[in-house]
């Protein structure tokens, strides 16, 4: 007999409640995640430019209240004996609440840029990733054209290649002659040199990917295209793609998750994200660990809002007997 | 083996020549296939076929597995490219070097064992697909063109399904549809029921029957005896790459001149 039925309570209500609950806190933890992304964005490149509230890149709230209580609370510790434990917990937490305030601003500002950095990163890659695994999967004796790009991006670690393009070559000379460059809203060519880093990286992964869901399309498929009189590219484009794009989702996402991460290497070559903010900061102030629990956090948030639009996208685009969310949504027209 | 080949060859030569003094009156070849050879690295499929198929005439092409009769089916419409000889639909040299094989393609539909419909489409779709990217349709004049093909196979009914929702029968038809709605000038069939179980199979031969009552051309690859004998204006008996005898279903069920016909014919009846 298990716990509920000895409790007399209907186990598919309590369980229904509490995935109403998880949801409902889920939903929650995002509005505010979000919402304090987005009004700290908006109040730097807005009001806060123009000297109206505390100003850009200021704490909106004062730390001071919870400083107080840490110190308080932590100097009551030693008098309190069997309680001292949790009264200390509660220290440390106010301690944290205290620095997390602090470090919000630069946090926010950081993940600015770790968030442009992946979009544009991944969005320049898909966009290389699909000619390259199309070549990879049709190209006949071109394949092994894109079997070196895969290969070679593959083989050779991330950081290794960002140094090489930021130090290596003549990138930043060229990208310092582009006026715009660092000006305004315009990041400054690290940032650039970033980009073209992750983008190239980036596109070899989502060319395996790709390739993968490629090859899991059935043959007849484009048999059949051809059949009707589509070109080779045209039954590709039209009728292999859309399919493979389906399948290519899970796995994809997958490479965006990493790229999210992997984004923190750009601040080896100085570009402003959120792991090169927190780094700084905690060089200074030396408080290592909380710092870089609320850097995890950051990351935590912006890699489940990332999964999550993939599942909705996934949801979106699916059809039946396609990919993985087979059948959940039928007939749903085109 | 040679010898064998030169006798074959004979043999098939005076058919012919006894087919067509038969209907020299009325002959209107549309699909002409001349010394066809094709082979895959030591294998021969194909051993030099010749085959005239008339307009509105149904040819059915039957033989053992592995005779070669899917490669000649896919050489029509140069699926499979030939290693020499020539296939001529009305005036033109499919096998031609300069012959766009993507402009032959829109003269013949085909229609395969594995049904191949586009698993991301839904039947409509599947049928406007061609009609939007090859012919140049619109939207609105591609999907009415659609759901009249469909309502000719009977599935107007189903236009918003996916493949995946349909029943092997159901796909199939669709299958057709799609190859009908480009108005091809012949139509070829690979084995269309044979991955279908027996009672989705009549959807499917009805349909085709019906065709046959329109007039259609049609090349159809099947182990379906009752389409072959019903159906079929001749039929062509296909053994290791060459055609071992051809003629009307009456000659073939009941007379037929080879041994080799007759063991096949007889092997079919008791399955």
């Amino acid at each position: 007999m298990s716990v509920t039925d000895a409790l007399g309570i209907d186990a598919s209500w309590l369980r229904e409640s509490t995935d109403d609950l998880g949801q409902g806190l889920a939903v929650i933890a995002g509005v505010a995640f979000w919402g304090w992304l987005l009004t700290r964005w908006l109040y730097d490149w807005t009001l806060g430019r123009w000297g109206i509230g505390p100003g850009a890149g200021e704490n909106f709230l004062s730390s001071a209240p919870f400083e107080r209580i840490a110190d308080a609370l932590e100097g009551s510790v030693a008098a309190l004996g069997p309680i001292r434990i949790p009264v200390g917990w509660l220290g440390s937490l106010a301690d944290g609440a205290a620095l997390a305030i602090d470090i919000a601003p630069a946090l926010a500002t950081g993940a600015w840029y770790t968030i442009v950095l992946t979009a544009v990163s991944i969005a320049i890659g898909f966009c290389i990733a699909v000619p390259v695994a199309v070549l990879r999967v049709y190209g006949g004796p071109f394949r092994w054209l894109a079997l070196s790009y895969t290969e070679l991006i593959r083989g050779t670690p991330l950081l290794a290649q960002l140094f090489v393009l930021y130090y290596g070559l003549p990138l930043a000379v060229w990208l310092n002659d582009v006026d715009v460059v660092g000006r305004g809203f315009v990041p400054e060519y690290a940032f650039w040199i970033a980009i073209i880093g992750f983008t190239i990286n980036g596109s070899a992964y989502q060319a395996e990917y790709i390739r993968g869901a490629l090859e899991s399309v059935d043959e007849g498929q484009l048999t059949a295209a051809r059949a009707v009189g589509l070109s080779k590219i045209e039954g590709i484009r039209h009728v292999v793609l859309p399919q493979t794009l389906r399948y290519a989702i899970p796995a994809w996402t997958n490479e965006l998750v990493y790229l999210i991460k992997y984004s923190s290497l750009a601040g080896f070559i100085t570009v402003p994200e959120l792991y090169y903010r927190a780094s700084r900061i905690a060089s200074s102030t030396f408080e290592y660990t909380p710092i870089f629990t609320l850097l995890a956090l950051v990351y935590l948030g912006l890699v489940l809002s990332a999964t999550n639009l993939m599942t909705h996208v996934e949801r979106r685009v699916a059809v039946p007997g396609i990919g993985q969310v087979e059948g959940r949504q039928q007939g749903t027209g085109d | 083996m040679s010898d064998n080949r030169t006798e074959t060859t004979e043999r098939t030569d005076r058919e012919r020549s006894a087919d067509s003094s038969a209907s020299a009156t009325e002959t209107d070849p549309l699909l002409r296939i001349e010394d066809v050879w094709k082979s895959y690295g030591d294998e021969e499929v194909l051993r030099g076929i010749d085959l005239e198929v008339d307009r509105g005439d149904v040819e059915v092409l039957v033989g053992p597995s592995g005779s070669g009769k899917s490669t000649m089916l896919r050489c029509i419409n140069r699926l499979t490219e030939v290693d020499s000889g020539h296939i001529y639909l009305d005036d033109l040299d499919v096998t031609a070097a300069d012959t766009n094989p993507d402009a032959v393609r829109q003269q013949i539909g085909m229609v395969f064992q594995d049904i191949n419909l586009f698993a991301h489409l839904t039947a409509r779709k599947n049928v406007t697909l061609g009609l939007r990217k090859v012919r140049g349709f619109s939207k609105e004049q591609a999907r009415q063109r659609a759901d009249s093909e469909l309502e000719r196979v009977g599935l107007a009914d189903q236009a918003d399904s996916y493949p995946a929702q349909l029943s092997g029968g159901q796909k199939q038809r669709v299958g057709i549809a799609r190859a009908l709605a480009m108005d091809p000038e012949v139509m070829l069939f690979d084995e269309p029921t044979s991955a279908l179980d027996p009672e989705l199979s009549n959807e499917v031969l009805e349909v085709m029957q019906g065709l046959v009552a329109e007039g259609m051309t049609m090349v159809v690859v099947t182990h379906e005896m009752r389409f072959a004998r019903g159906g079929a204006s001749r039929i062509t008996f296909l053994a290791e790459g060459e055609i071992v005898e051809r003629g009307p279903p009456e000659q073939l069920f009941e007379n037929p001149t080879h041994e080799r016909t007759a063991q096949f014919f007889e092997s079919i009846r008791h399955d």
